[in-house]
Formats: C-alpha cells, structure tokens, sequence
C-alpha cells in the first residue's frame, strides 16, 4: 500500500469510503453502496474529538488551503494537464472561499445569521447557501437544486 | 447493460411495459427488475416518450492515469478538509447553541463533499478500479485481530466488484 494511504484518519478514510458508496448508488449497485457506509460508519466511531478547539483554527485551515494547499495542487495539475483534477480545484476553492466568507459573517453576525433562515449544502461540490429557498442551480458545479440539502437546526 | 429508470423523469406514459419482452419494466418498485432485463436490448430506451430509461454498463474502463505529484496534492488536500470536518463536528458536539451547531454541522459536511471530491481525482473514482481493490485487500490484513472491523462487508465488496 502506498504510504499516503498508511497515515489516514477515520475521518480521511470515512471520505474515502462516503465517495465509493456515492459512487456505487451512481451505479444502482445497492448493496454494494450499504457495504461501503457499513465501512464508513466504522471510521464514523473511531472519530476523535478535537477538545478547546474554536473558529480562529478552522478558519485558519481554511486560509491554509486558499493560500497553499489548492496552489500546490493546481501546479501539480498544470503539469500533468490533468483537467478533471483542475475541475475539482476550481470547484473545491470556490466552496472553500464561501466556507471563510461564512466563518467571518458568523463571527460578526452571530446567530442572527441564521436566526430566521436556512442553510444548504450542494452534495455534488459542498457549496454553502445560507436562506430560505437555494438557488435552483448550484453556483459552483451547476447541479440542479434537488442536490442542494438544508442542515436542520438540532433539537438540543 | 441493463435498463434504469430515472424515476423523477418517468411521466407514466408506460410505453416501456408494451415493449418489453420480459416484462422487467413492470414493477411495484418504479425501477426495472434488473434480474429479468435483457443485456443490452435497449427497447425501452429508445420507446420512452419522457427519456427516462438508460442503460448502466456492467463493465467500467480502468480510470484515468494520475501523476504521483497531483495523487500527493490531492491527499494533502483532502487530509486538510478531513480536519476540518472533525474540527467543525468537535465544535458542534462541544456547543449547546443550537445555530452554532446547525452552522459546525453544515461545514462539517461540506468538507466531507470536499474530501470526497479529492479522492476521486487522485485515482479512486471507480469502486471496480484496481486502486480500490488493493486498498480493500490491505485493509482486511491490516484489521485481522480488530474485531469492530466489519471485515464481512469488505469481504462481499471484494466478491462484488
């Protein structure tokens, strides 16, 4: 095994494993699809908790990626004129810069931001909307708007 | 190959049960039984009125070639993501505001489309892929003793794909 696939998180391995499961539904192959979220539900309990942790580390994660991570990647792609890796990046820096835009609204606003309105998220790029009705195409990777999903609001 | 239907395109016209030979468009379910369809026929996907019946193909090429340099990137990247998914689910499960919550949960699944997103370029597309397969396999020798692991289900997929 390579060694990049050796040091993964549950978390890296659960995404790994949620992409395959997309992958086989695609397919119609559902029972191969439930085998893999029995897989990913596996790495969903080994999930360890990040304790005294708060936004300013997100966000700087995040700043991270705008101002590395997709960089190094798209000349990695440049190179090798790899296009539907630089489909990817495109899409993954725009959600990426609408997640830091969200933060900082967030962190002005507080919960009025989403007080009295919704939040979406697109399955096929991770685009973020925040209001009552998403657009009817994504933004960002153009999927119709039955693929942008509201997070609900947690009884707690 | 075998027929699906797209269930939000269907429009009921039901052109599919006149042709079908084997009746495997006739079902309580709204899709094809897959077990009666016949490979490749094809009828009902050039009858339907709506476009709604396609064929899925059973055999996949290998997947696109990836540079190790953007394989490298792409992990990294993804490895990124997946951090912030366990920082904003942490945040989440830590905090008893309910929008604080509902907003860590939103970005917790947006990072996760996100690193699923990486690893479909760097090479693991495909489930019937290669990549996928030996992955599977050094999984299974690598959690013998584990006896959480579901090593049953890595098994079937094995013998599945």
């Amino acid at each position: 095994m390579e060694d990049d696939m050796r040091q993964m998180t549950a978390e890296e391995l659960g995404a790994l494993c949620t992409n395959l499961q997309k992958a086989c539904t695609k397919q119609l192959r559902n029972e191969e699809a439930s085998l893999f979220g029995t897989l990913a539900a596996y790495y969903d309990k080994q999930r360890t908790i990040e304790k005294a942790q708060d936004l300013k580390t997100l966000l700087a994660a995040i700043n991270t990626d705008l101002s590395n991570g997709f960089a190094e990647a798209s000349n990695a792609a440049e190179e090798s004129n790899d296009r539907g890796t630089k489909r990817a990046l495109v899409w993954g820096e725009k959600a990426s810069k609408l997640l830091k835009a969200l933060m900082i609204r967030y962190e002005k606003q507080g919960s009025a931001l989403l007080e009295n309105t919704n939040i979406w998220v697109c399955e096929i790029c991770g685009f973020v909307y925040v209001g009552d009705i998403p657009p009817s195409v994504c933004p960002i990777c153009k999927v119709p708007s039955f693929k942008i999903h509201p997070i609900q609001k947690e009884a707690v | 190959m075998h027929a699906a239907r797209n269930t939000s395109l269907c429009t009921k016209d039901c052109v599919c049960l006149f042709v079908c030979p084997t009746g495997a468009t006739d079902t309580e379910t709204g899709q094809i039984d897959f077990t009666k369809c016949l490979d490749g026929c094809r009828l009902c996907v050039d009858a339907c009125p709506s476009h709604a019946i396609y064929l899925v193909p059973s055999v996949y090429p290998a997947p696109q070639e990836k540079s190790e340099a953007v394989r490298k990137s792409l992990f990294a990247l993804a490895k990124s993501k997946a951090g912030q998914e366990r920082l904003a689910r942490s945040l989440s499960e830590a905090s008893d505001d309910p929008i604080f919550k509902q907003l860590m949960n939103a970005v917790a699944t947006s990072n996760r489309v996100l690193a699923e997103d990486c690893y479909r370029e760097a090479g693991y597309i495909l489930p019937q892929s290669e990549a996928v397969q030996l992955w599977l396999h050094n999984l299974l020798s690598e959690h013998e003793k584990d006896e959480d692991f579901p090593s049953d289900a890595v098994k079937t997929l094995l013998e599945k794909l």
